[in-house]
């Protein structure tokens, strides 16, 4: 079995070689890989993003990727934020009516011990504030240096599971991060999320001015726009609000599925039964 | 003298073979466990992948995703229900 | 000099293909949920990677490696503009890949619930066996 293994192995690999081979020597003709250049639509993103002198096209951001993301680009984030949304809301419809307030009461005594060694416990005590405060960081600066709501969220969302692995659920729970607090911090950022997407629309009903769903810096025929500096500091318009947003609503929903995730077997099996039983 | 784009290449053909054998052991291994650390593998191959392919953004996101979260939950799945792949009718996938 | 970067760069995209095709074969031929999911995470991080390689750019000189596409300045000139768009990989791939990495996540997670009830209720994760039981 493990000859067979190794031998198919090798001969993947040779075949790979010699594709390679193959089409370096111009089995399709001879182009160089990778191309020299990127398309017109990549260069005039990296012409625009931070560019005062086409007031008209730019998103008056360093982080082209971020300016993509949530400016150029910023319909697909939207429904890509709604497709999280569903993925969240069908783990959480699984697993509704199942909750761990009745097993925290019988397990309090379970809080304390359980668990990995005592070296996992103080270095997990040590590592989960700064994970958070890495990952705010990165949320934070996202309009500036790589990163973003997106990946602050997913860092941020470490910290929860590195306390659920070391300690125990009922440890995270009783620290106060239980399921409602993030259902509520996942609502905050996806309204927060809406409510950036609206909020050139919005100034513009009361000042009676042109305005567009998604807009950031002023256009020809809409003036109104979010401020792109704030007395010299650079936040790019609405890119620091959607990356906020998407960092609380990431972390939130991340981490309450984790907790759904890690309530006890016996737990679920105890509620699953009672339905069943009516 | 090997020039520095040369190697940057190089590393990207080696990152290209490691991950093609940890797919290869992660996909046809019948401990699930040791597959799910195949499969970081593989994703810790793919980080590098992203860094030396100019893309930070990703890099940040893909190492806290695909390297600390997939597979803790899928650990926590593997815990809580069936360890092995199980052979029922002479199957196992590859072995036929 | 050039052919050999072509070879080696070549390497990278025929492994990520063949990266699909085992991926490939693990969802649709292994008979684990478990080892479906394991195999789909692979086949989506693998397009991705095959995605971004897409939007990679050749060495502008031996020396000068392509930079991404972060801007170092707050208050650049147009030159700086126009050599930055001339060095710089493709930021799109990138952007689209970024929310697709997350996405992915939350996805599998909904997944693993799924596999998890179809435990809670079968008794199995073997699609063999689920496949036999009646009702």
């Amino acid at each position: 079995m493990r000859i067979k293994k190794f031998l198919v192995l090798s001969s993947l690999i040779i075949l790979v070689l010699t594709l390679s081979l193959a089409f370096t020597k111009g089995a399709l003709g001879h182009y160089p890989l990778p191309l020299p250049g990127v398309r017109l639509l990549a260069s005039w993103y990296l012409f625009t993003t931070l560019n005062p002198q086409y007031p008209v096209f730019t998103a008056m951001s360093p982080e082209a990727v971020t300016a993509i993301v949530w400016d150029y680009r910023g319909l697909d984030t939207l429904f890509e934020t709604a497709v999280f949304f569903l993925a969240i809301v069908g783990a959480l419809a699984l697993m509704r009516g199942i909750s761990l307030k009745s097993a925290l009461n019988n397990a309090s005594n379970r809080v304390g011990d359980g668990g990995l060694s005592l070296i996992c416990k103080t270095a997990a005590r040590l590592l989960t504030p700064l994970i958070i405060v890495v990952s705010a960081s990165i949320a934070l600066h996202g309009h500036l240096t790589p990163g973003g709501g997106f990946q602050g969220g997913s860092a941020a969302a470490v910290a929860p599971l590195l306390v659920l692995v070391i300690f125990s659920v009922y440890f995270l729970l009783s620290k106060g991060v239980s399921e409602k607090p993030m259902l509520i911090l996942r609502t905050v950022g996806l309204v927060g999320i809406y409510l950036t997407a609206l909020a050139a629309v919005l100034i513009g009903l009361f000042t009676g001015l042109n305005a567009y769903v998604f807009q950031n810096q002023p256009k020809p025929d809409a003036p109104l726009g979010l401020p792109a500096q704030i007395s010299g500091a650079l936040i790019s318009g609405s890119l620091l609000f959607f990356n906020v947003f998407e960092y609380l609503a990431v972390a939130g929903g991340f981490t309450l599925v984790f907790i759904l995730l890690s309530i006890p077997e016996e737990v679920v099996k105890s509620f699953i039964g009672g339905e069943t039983h009516e | 003298m090997i020039e520095l784009d040369t190697l940057t290449y190089l590393f990207m053909a080696l990152a290209g073979v490691v991950s093609l054998i940890a797919t290869y052991l992660a996909v046809l291994e019948n401990d699930l466990i040791r597959a799910v650390i195949f499969s970081a593998l593989q994703s810790t191959v793919y980080a590098i992948l992203f860094y030396l392919l100019m893309a930070p953004d990703i890099a940040l996101v893909y190492i806290p995703v695909a390297v600390g979260l997939y597979p803790a939950v899928v650990l926590f799945l593997i815990k809580k229900t069936e360890r092995s792949e199980g052979d029922l009718g002479g199957a196992g996938g590859g072995s036929e | 000099m050039s052919e050999l970067n072509t070879f080696l760069f070549n390497i990278l995209l025929f492994s990520l293909f063949f990266n699909v095709g085992i991926s490939l074969y693990g969802i649709f031929a292994r008979p684990s949920l478990i080892k479906k999911i394991i195999a789909l995470t692979i086949f989506s991080d693998t397009a991705n990677v095959l995605a971004i390689a897409v939007g990679y750019r050749g060495w502008p000189s031996p020396s000068q490696p392509p930079i991404p596409p972060v801007i170092t300045t707050t208050e650049p000139s147009i030159d700086d503009l126009t050599w930055f768009a001339r060095q710089a990989v493709d930021p799109l791939p990138q952007a689209l890949v970024l929310t697709a990495i997350v996405i992915g996540l939350a996805v599998t997670l909904f997944l693993v619930f799924l596999t998890l009830q179809v435990y809670r209720l079968y008794g199995t994760t073997d699609v063999r066996r689920v496949a036999r039981l009646r009702g």
